[in-house]
């Protein structure tokens, strides 16, 4: 079987370092979907992004990846993003508690400024770990 | 002897130095062993981040796309000053201010505007108590916690600071770690970048230039390039933080060094002055003994 070498690193540690089966992710122009042996490439990763990993054997990980890039060559796929943590690693009260704050934050913005933009962002972001928590709390593919 | 007292009260207070700045000593090289291992993880970060920018540098039509590139006539300098929260590091931030005094003195001098973005309070306090205008304090996190979260927020907040033309120009002052026992103050160019080129022909040509870029090299750069610079001012944090430590951690090892010389010192001046007391009562001893007899 074809085999992609995916290397997440974010500013803390690197996440990922291994082979997998395939990888999709959401860019700021839309979903990507990478396979072994893709054509060099080189784009940015959406604001509050998720990635699919697929395993060798066939199993799918869910990861949480915010801010950041991609870029694949010589069939290896880096993700450098901000933060990055697996489904499981995602703390739900916490997120919980960023999402009613990104909330209270936007009722009382202006739409036009720049603190409404970062905090729908902040939103975003609380929503998107908020799913995938979920997610992964009801599914036995992880590890 | 009557000092005899104030000598057991001086060896005793003596000793309590040394264990007080051996425990200090201990803490600094704990909290640079800290440091050091987080900046062995955020390395790969720093590497993949500047190695992208290099592919992909010489993509970029011309410096109209890239904001962040364009020198202009420089009226007010920034400076983002980095020093320490506490004191009892030895020379550590008295080295560094004392040079960015210098060159502020010489940019005040030159008919330019400086404006100071402080982190460690030790900068802050200085550059207040000579009259300086600091435009930022940055106070949460504190420098022992500080991470990636926080050098963003300063970075960004420089960047701004930059796009709406409040500096012309960003410096970084901060000490570079170059061994455990020597720490250079560093005055480093931030903003406009000068540290990378744009534009035909930059850019290592070594690297596969043939790739997909989506949307377009530009909207990728201008997203890089906060990226990158937020790495750097990580990286200037970091440097501070481990000199910081590795300098206080030198400072206390010649102040317990010093305390258990002194200590050496006084007890010696001590037990001479019991052994001569008790010398003196034993002569007063025979002497009253043989007045007797």
């Amino acid at each position: 079987m074809a085999e992609l070498h995916l290397r997440i690193v974010t500013p803390d540690r690197t996440i990922v370092d291994r082979k997998v089966a395939g990888v999709r992710f959401a860019g700021i122009d839309g979903s990507y979907g990478i396979l072994p042996h893709h054509a060099p490439l080189m784009t940015a990763i959406a604001q509050a992004g998720t990635v699919q990993i697929t395993e060798l054997d066939g199993k799918e990980i869910d990861l949480f990846a915010s801010d950041g890039f991609a870029q694949v060559q010589n069939n290896v796929l880096t993700l450098v993003c901000e933060a990055g943590e697996f489904a499981h690693e995602i703390d739900l009260e916490r997120v919980k508690a960023a999402e009613q704050k990104a909330r209270e934050k936007l009722a009382g913005l202006d739409r036009l400024s720049t603190e409404f933009v970062k905090a729908e962002a902040a939103l975003r972001k609380a929503l998107a770990r908020e799913m995938l928590a979920r997610k992964g709390s009801g599914s036995t593919t992880l590890s | 002897m009557a000092n005899l007292k104030e000598l057991r009260g001086r060896i005793k207070s003596v000793a309590s130095i040394a264990q007080i700045t051996r425990a200090m000593e201990m803490v600094a090289s704990m909290k640079l062993r800290k440091v050091q291992a987080k900046a062995q993880s955020f390395h790969p970060y720093t590497e993949e981040i500047r190695y992208m920018i290099e592919r992909i540098s010489g993509k970029v039509a011309s410096e109209g796309d890239v904001p962040l590139f364009t020198r202009r006539e420089v009226q007010t300098v920034g400076i983002l000053v980095i020093t320490s929260d506490r004191g009892l590091c030895g020379s550590y931030n008295s080295n560094l201010l004392f040079g960015l005094k210098r060159y502020a003195d010489e940019l005040i001098a030159a008919g330019k505007k400086v404006k100071f973005w402080c982190y460690g309070r030790k900068g802050y306090a200085w550059l207040t108590r000579r009259g300086f205008e600091v435009e930022r304090f940055f106070v949460e996190p504190p420098l022992d916690r500080a991470d990636f979260t926080a050098a963003k927020m300063i970075g960004q907040a420089l960047v701004e600071a930059f796009t709406d033309g409040t500096i012309d120009e960003a410096k970084l002052y901060y000490t570079r770690f170059v061994s455990m026992i020597k720490f250079a103050p560093t005055n480093e160019g931030f903003l406009p970048i000068s540290t990378i080129e744009v534009g035909k022909g930059a850019g290592d040509s070594s690297y596969d230039l043939d790739f997909l870029l989506e949307p377009d090299a530009a909207a990728v750069f201008n997203r890089l390039m906060p990226r990158y610079l937020e790495t750097v001012v990580f990286d200037a944090m970091l440097q501070s933080l481990t000199s910081e430590h590795a300098s206080r951690r030198m400072a206390m090892k010649g102040a317990t060094d010093a305390a258990v010389r002194m200590n050496k010192g006084l007890k010696k001046i001590y037990n001479r002055a019991r052994q001569e007391n008790i010398t003196k009562e034993l002569l007063d001893i025979v002497g009253g003994a043989s007045a007797v007899s």
